[in-house]
Protein backbone atom coordinates (compact mmCIF):
# COMPACT_ATOMS: atom_id res chain seq x y z
CA UNK A 1 0.00 0.00 0.00
CA UNK A 2 3.01 2.53 0.61
CA UNK A 3 4.35 1.77 -2.91
CA UNK A 4 4.40 5.48 -3.94
CA UNK A 5 6.14 6.40 -0.61
CA UNK A 6 8.84 4.24 -1.54
CA UNK A 7 8.75 4.85 -5.61
CA UNK A 8 9.45 8.42 -4.17
CA UNK A 9 12.13 7.82 -2.25
CA UNK A 10 13.93 5.86 -5.30
CA UNK A 11 13.76 9.01 -7.06
CA UNK A 12 15.04 10.71 -4.22
CA UNK A 13 18.05 8.63 -3.87
CA UNK A 14 18.47 8.85 -7.49
CA UNK A 15 18.30 12.65 -7.53
CA UNK A 16 20.64 13.07 -4.50
CA UNK A 17 23.15 10.74 -6.57
CA UNK A 18 22.99 12.19 -10.08
CA UNK A 19 23.38 15.75 -11.73
CA UNK A 20 20.92 17.05 -13.71
CA UNK A 21 22.11 16.45 -17.08
CA UNK A 22 22.93 12.99 -15.65
CA UNK A 23 19.17 12.32 -14.20
CA UNK A 24 17.60 13.14 -18.07
CA UNK A 25 20.57 10.42 -19.43
CA UNK A 26 19.20 7.48 -16.66
CA UNK A 27 17.71 5.11 -18.52
CA UNK A 28 16.99 2.03 -15.91
CA UNK A 29 16.67 1.90 -11.96
CA UNK A 30 17.40 -1.22 -10.39
CA UNK A 31 15.74 -1.72 -7.31
CA UNK A 32 15.43 -5.39 -5.30
CA UNK A 33 12.16 -5.98 -3.94
CA UNK A 34 12.10 -9.19 -1.28
CA UNK A 35 9.38 -11.40 -0.96
CA UNK A 36 8.76 -10.06 2.62
CA UNK A 37 9.46 -6.81 2.02
CA UNK A 38 5.90 -5.92 2.39
CA UNK A 39 5.95 -4.40 -1.07
CA UNK A 40 3.59 -5.24 -4.00
CA UNK A 41 5.76 -5.17 -7.42
CA UNK A 42 3.30 -4.58 -9.70
CA UNK A 43 2.22 -1.61 -8.09
CA UNK A 44 5.99 -0.56 -7.09
CA UNK A 45 6.63 -0.91 -10.75
CA UNK A 46 3.57 1.31 -12.07
CA UNK A 47 4.68 4.35 -9.08
CA UNK A 48 7.90 4.53 -10.87
CA UNK A 49 6.78 4.11 -14.52
CA UNK A 50 4.47 6.94 -13.64
CA UNK A 51 7.70 9.40 -11.49
CA UNK A 52 10.38 8.64 -14.00
CA UNK A 53 8.29 9.87 -17.01
CA UNK A 54 7.90 13.26 -15.51
CA UNK A 55 10.84 16.06 -15.07
CA UNK A 56 13.73 15.61 -13.72
CA UNK A 57 14.00 12.31 -15.41
CA UNK A 58 13.38 11.22 -19.24
CA UNK A 59 13.25 7.67 -20.15
CA UNK A 60 14.57 6.06 -17.17
CA UNK A 61 12.23 2.14 -16.95
CA UNK A 62 12.40 0.67 -13.68
CA UNK A 63 13.94 -2.87 -13.19
CA UNK A 64 12.43 -4.60 -10.39
CA UNK A 65 14.51 -8.24 -9.34
CA UNK A 66 12.33 -10.36 -6.65
CA UNK A 67 14.76 -11.78 -3.83
CA UNK A 68 14.00 -13.82 -0.83
CA UNK A 69 13.70 -12.22 2.55
CA UNK A 70 12.53 -8.71 3.48
CA UNK A 71 15.37 -6.51 1.39
CA UNK A 72 14.20 -3.41 -0.29
CA UNK A 73 17.11 -1.71 -2.25
CA UNK A 74 18.06 0.68 -4.47
CA UNK A 75 20.40 -1.36 -6.18
CA UNK A 76 22.06 0.67 -9.70
CA UNK A 77 21.10 3.40 -11.68
CA UNK A 78 22.13 3.10 -15.43
CA UNK A 79 23.25 5.81 -17.45
CA UNK A 80 23.15 6.79 -21.07
CA UNK A 81 25.42 9.73 -22.07
CA UNK A 82 25.64 9.08 -25.87
CA UNK A 83 28.86 8.38 -25.81
CA UNK A 84 30.38 5.44 -27.74
CA UNK A 85 31.99 2.40 -26.31
CA UNK A 86 35.76 3.20 -27.46
CA UNK B 1 27.11 3.61 -27.40
CA UNK B 2 27.90 3.15 -23.30
CA UNK B 3 25.64 2.61 -20.67
CA UNK B 4 27.41 2.86 -17.78
CA UNK B 5 25.91 1.44 -14.29
CA UNK B 6 26.49 3.40 -10.89
CA UNK B 7 26.47 0.46 -8.23
CA UNK B 8 24.41 1.91 -5.06
CA UNK B 9 22.53 -1.12 -3.39
CA UNK B 10 21.35 1.25 -0.35
CA UNK B 11 18.46 0.44 1.61
CA UNK B 12 15.19 2.24 0.31
CA UNK B 13 14.63 2.87 3.96
CA UNK B 14 17.76 3.95 4.84
CA UNK B 15 16.75 7.88 5.05
CA UNK B 16 14.18 7.48 7.22
CA UNK B 17 16.16 4.74 9.38
CA UNK B 18 18.53 7.30 9.71
CA UNK B 19 15.60 10.33 10.49
CA UNK B 20 14.52 7.50 13.49
CA UNK B 21 17.40 7.49 15.25
CA UNK B 22 17.78 10.98 15.53
CA UNK B 23 14.26 10.89 16.69
CA UNK B 24 15.27 7.99 19.00
CA UNK B 25 18.23 10.13 20.95
CA UNK B 26 15.55 13.06 21.20
CA UNK B 27 13.50 11.21 22.82
CA UNK B 28 16.08 8.95 24.64
CA UNK B 29 18.14 12.60 25.90
CA UNK B 30 14.72 13.69 27.38
CA UNK B 31 13.81 10.41 29.28
CA UNK B 32 11.22 10.27 27.60
CA UNK B 33 9.17 6.66 26.69
CA UNK B 34 7.42 6.27 23.13
CA UNK B 35 5.03 3.57 22.11
CA UNK B 36 3.80 3.51 18.92
CA UNK B 37 0.39 2.35 18.62
CA UNK B 38 -0.25 0.48 15.11
CA UNK B 39 -3.71 -1.51 13.88
CA UNK B 40 -6.44 -1.51 11.61
CA UNK B 41 -8.90 1.00 11.45
CA UNK B 42 -11.54 0.93 14.01
CA UNK B 43 -10.08 -1.22 16.75
CA UNK B 44 -10.44 0.95 19.42
CA UNK B 45 -6.72 2.86 19.56
CA UNK B 46 -8.01 6.61 20.10
CA UNK B 47 -10.92 4.83 22.65
CA UNK B 48 -7.96 3.20 24.71
CA UNK B 49 -5.52 6.29 24.78
CA UNK B 50 -8.96 8.44 25.78
CA UNK B 51 -9.62 6.30 28.85
CA UNK B 52 -5.67 6.32 29.30
CA UNK B 53 -5.42 10.14 29.02
CA UNK B 54 -8.02 9.70 31.88
CA UNK B 55 -6.42 8.09 34.22
CA UNK B 56 -2.75 8.55 33.23
CA UNK B 57 -2.63 12.04 31.89
CA UNK B 58 -1.69 13.95 34.15
CA UNK B 59 0.56 11.32 36.39
CA UNK B 60 2.74 10.22 33.68
CA UNK B 61 2.64 13.18 31.62
CA UNK B 62 1.47 11.81 28.47
CA UNK B 63 2.19 13.62 25.21
CA UNK B 64 0.44 12.28 22.09
CA UNK B 65 0.89 12.24 17.94
CA UNK B 66 -1.78 11.06 15.69
CA UNK B 67 -1.37 9.83 12.22
CA UNK B 68 -4.74 9.75 10.06
CA UNK B 69 -4.99 10.05 6.08
CA UNK B 70 -7.91 13.04 6.52
CA UNK B 71 -8.77 14.56 9.31
CA UNK B 72 -7.70 15.40 12.87
CA UNK B 73 -10.82 13.76 14.25
CA UNK B 74 -8.46 11.90 16.64
CA UNK B 75 -6.04 14.41 18.05
CA UNK B 76 -9.66 16.41 18.71
CA UNK B 77 -11.28 13.65 20.72
CA UNK B 78 -8.41 13.45 22.46
CA UNK B 79 -7.69 16.90 23.35
CA UNK B 80 -11.02 17.10 25.09
CA UNK B 81 -9.05 14.86 27.54
CA UNK B 82 -5.98 16.46 28.20
CA UNK B 83 -4.45 19.86 28.87
CA UNK B 84 -1.23 19.09 26.78
CA UNK B 85 -1.00 19.97 23.04
CA UNK B 86 -2.62 16.73 20.94
CA UNK B 87 0.00 16.83 17.60
CA UNK B 88 -2.09 16.29 14.49
CA UNK B 89 -0.53 14.66 11.34
CA UNK B 90 -2.42 14.57 8.54
CA UNK B 91 -0.50 12.41 5.91
CA UNK B 92 -2.64 13.36 2.79
CA UNK B 93 -3.15 10.49 1.92
CA UNK B 94 0.18 8.51 2.73
CA UNK B 95 -0.78 5.13 4.42
CA UNK B 96 1.41 5.05 7.51
CA UNK B 97 3.50 7.78 9.59
CA UNK B 98 7.11 8.36 8.61
CA UNK B 99 10.05 9.57 11.41
CA UNK B 100 10.53 12.70 9.18
CA UNK B 101 6.93 13.54 10.65
CA UNK B 102 7.48 12.27 13.71
CA UNK B 103 10.59 14.76 13.93
CA UNK B 104 8.51 17.54 12.94
CA UNK B 105 5.69 16.62 15.63
CA UNK B 106 8.45 16.45 18.12
CA UNK B 107 8.82 20.32 17.57
CA UNK B 108 5.81 21.00 18.98
CA UNK B 109 5.65 19.06 22.20
CA UNK B 110 7.28 20.11 25.19
CA UNK B 111 9.62 17.15 26.12
CA UNK B 112 10.92 18.80 28.79
CA UNK B 113 7.42 17.98 30.54
CA UNK B 114 6.72 15.07 28.85
CA UNK B 115 7.86 11.18 30.31
CA UNK B 116 5.22 8.99 28.39
CA UNK B 117 4.64 9.51 24.48
CA UNK B 118 2.12 7.71 22.31
CA UNK B 119 2.24 8.19 18.82
CA UNK B 120 -1.23 6.57 16.60
CA UNK B 121 -0.35 5.59 13.69
CA UNK B 122 -2.16 5.69 10.83
CA UNK B 123 -5.10 2.68 11.00
CA UNK B 124 -3.44 0.00 8.56
CA UNK B 125 -1.98 -3.36 9.44
CA UNK B 126 0.66 -3.74 6.47
CA UNK B 127 2.49 -0.31 6.17
CA UNK B 128 3.19 1.35 9.68
CA UNK B 129 5.23 -2.43 10.46
CA UNK B 130 7.94 -0.88 7.98
CA UNK B 131 8.29 2.43 9.26
CA UNK B 132 10.92 3.11 11.94
CA UNK B 133 9.59 5.99 13.77
CA UNK B 134 11.78 6.52 16.40
CA UNK B 135 9.70 4.58 19.41
CA UNK B 136 10.94 2.99 22.09
CA UNK B 137 8.50 -0.15 21.41
CA UNK B 138 5.34 -0.61 19.04
CA UNK B 139 2.01 -2.01 20.30
CA UNK B 140 -0.37 -3.63 17.88
CA UNK B 141 -4.19 -3.09 19.15
CA UNK B 142 -6.63 -5.18 17.37
CA UNK B 143 -9.80 -6.54 18.49
CA UNK B 144 -12.21 -9.49 18.87
CA UNK B 145 -14.31 -8.29 16.08
CA UNK B 146 -11.43 -8.75 13.40
CA UNK B 147 -11.09 -12.37 13.58
CA UNK B 148 -8.28 -14.75 15.38
CA UNK B 149 -6.47 -15.05 12.15
CA UNK B 150 -5.29 -11.36 11.93
CA UNK B 151 -1.75 -12.56 13.35
CA UNK B 152 -0.96 -15.08 11.06
CA UNK B 153 -2.79 -12.95 7.98
CA UNK B 154 -0.81 -9.60 8.64
CA UNK B 155 2.68 -11.02 10.65
CA UNK B 156 4.94 -8.55 10.13
CA UNK B 157 3.08 -5.88 12.26
CA UNK B 158 2.74 -8.32 15.02
CA UNK B 159 6.59 -9.74 14.57
CA UNK B 160 7.77 -5.88 14.74
CA UNK B 161 5.27 -5.24 17.71
CA UNK B 162 6.78 -5.94 20.91
CA UNK B 163 3.22 -6.15 22.75
CA UNK B 164 -0.22 -6.99 21.81
CA UNK B 165 -3.33 -5.26 23.17
CA UNK B 166 -6.81 -7.25 22.54
CA UNK B 167 -9.13 -4.66 22.94
CA UNK B 168 -13.40 -4.94 23.22
CA UNK B 169 -13.27 -7.46 25.00
CA UNK B 170 -16.77 -6.56 26.14
CA UNK B 171 -18.18 -8.04 22.97
CA UNK B 172 -17.21 -11.46 23.71
CA UNK B 173 -20.46 -13.10 24.78
CA UNK B 174 -21.63 -11.36 21.69
CA UNK B 175 -19.13 -12.85 19.33
CA UNK B 176 -17.59 -16.39 18.16
CA UNK B 177 -14.42 -15.16 18.70
CA UNK B 178 -11.81 -17.64 20.10
CA UNK B 179 -9.64 -15.74 22.31
CA UNK B 180 -6.88 -18.65 22.65
CA UNK B 181 -6.69 -18.95 19.19
CA UNK B 182 -6.25 -15.64 18.19
CA UNK B 183 -3.26 -15.50 21.29
CA UNK B 184 -1.89 -18.59 19.72
CA UNK B 185 -1.98 -17.25 16.29
CA UNK B 186 0.03 -14.28 17.84
CA UNK B 187 2.50 -16.29 19.35
CA UNK B 188 2.96 -18.55 16.69
CA UNK B 189 4.44 -15.86 14.22
CA UNK B 190 5.63 -13.83 17.56
CA UNK B 191 6.68 -15.81 20.32
CA UNK B 192 7.68 -13.36 22.70
CA UNK B 193 4.73 -10.58 22.62
CA UNK B 194 3.02 -9.86 25.53
CA UNK B 195 -0.68 -9.44 25.76
CA UNK B 196 -3.38 -7.35 27.65
CA UNK B 197 -6.63 -7.80 27.29
CA UNK B 198 -8.72 -4.78 27.35
CA UNK B 199 -12.43 -3.45 26.77
CA UNK B 200 -11.43 0.42 26.56
CA UNK B 201 -15.18 1.34 26.70
CA UNK B 202 -15.78 -0.55 29.76
CA UNK B 203 -12.42 -0.35 31.64
CA UNK B 204 -12.13 -3.93 31.92
CA UNK B 205 -8.48 -5.15 31.92
CA UNK B 206 -7.19 -1.30 31.57
CA UNK B 207 -5.66 -1.76 35.09
CA UNK B 208 -2.92 -4.18 33.97
CA UNK B 209 -2.36 -1.83 31.18
CA UNK B 210 -2.06 1.43 33.41
CA UNK B 211 0.25 -0.78 35.55
CA UNK B 212 2.55 -1.66 32.42
CA UNK B 213 2.25 1.58 31.33
CA UNK B 214 3.80 3.02 35.02
CA UNK B 215 6.31 0.14 35.13
CA UNK B 216 7.59 1.16 31.90
CA UNK B 217 7.75 4.69 32.44
CA UNK B 218 9.69 4.05 35.90
CA UNK B 219 12.21 1.95 33.57
CA UNK B 220 12.88 4.86 31.65
CA UNK B 221 14.01 6.40 34.65
CA UNK B 222 13.71 10.21 36.10
CA UNK B 223 13.75 13.30 33.67
CA UNK B 224 17.67 14.32 33.27
CA UNK B 225 18.29 17.77 34.95
CA UNK B 226 18.78 20.38 32.19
Amino acid sequence: MHELSVALEVCRMAEERLSPPQLSQLVAVGVEVGDDAGVEPENLRFCLETLLAAPPFARARPVLTRLPGDALRLAYLEIDDGRSDD
Amino acid sequence: MAVRTIEVRERVMARNDELAATVRERLRKAGVLALNLVSSPGSGKTTLLERTLDRLGEELDIAVVTGDVQTQNDADRLARRTSRLVQAVVTGGACHLDALQVDSALDSLDLDRTRLLFIENVGNLVCPASWDLGESAKVVVFSVTEGEDKPVKYPKVFQQARYAVLNKIDLLPHLQFNLDEAVGNARQVSPELRFFFTSALTGEGMDQWYAFLREQVRAVGPIPAM
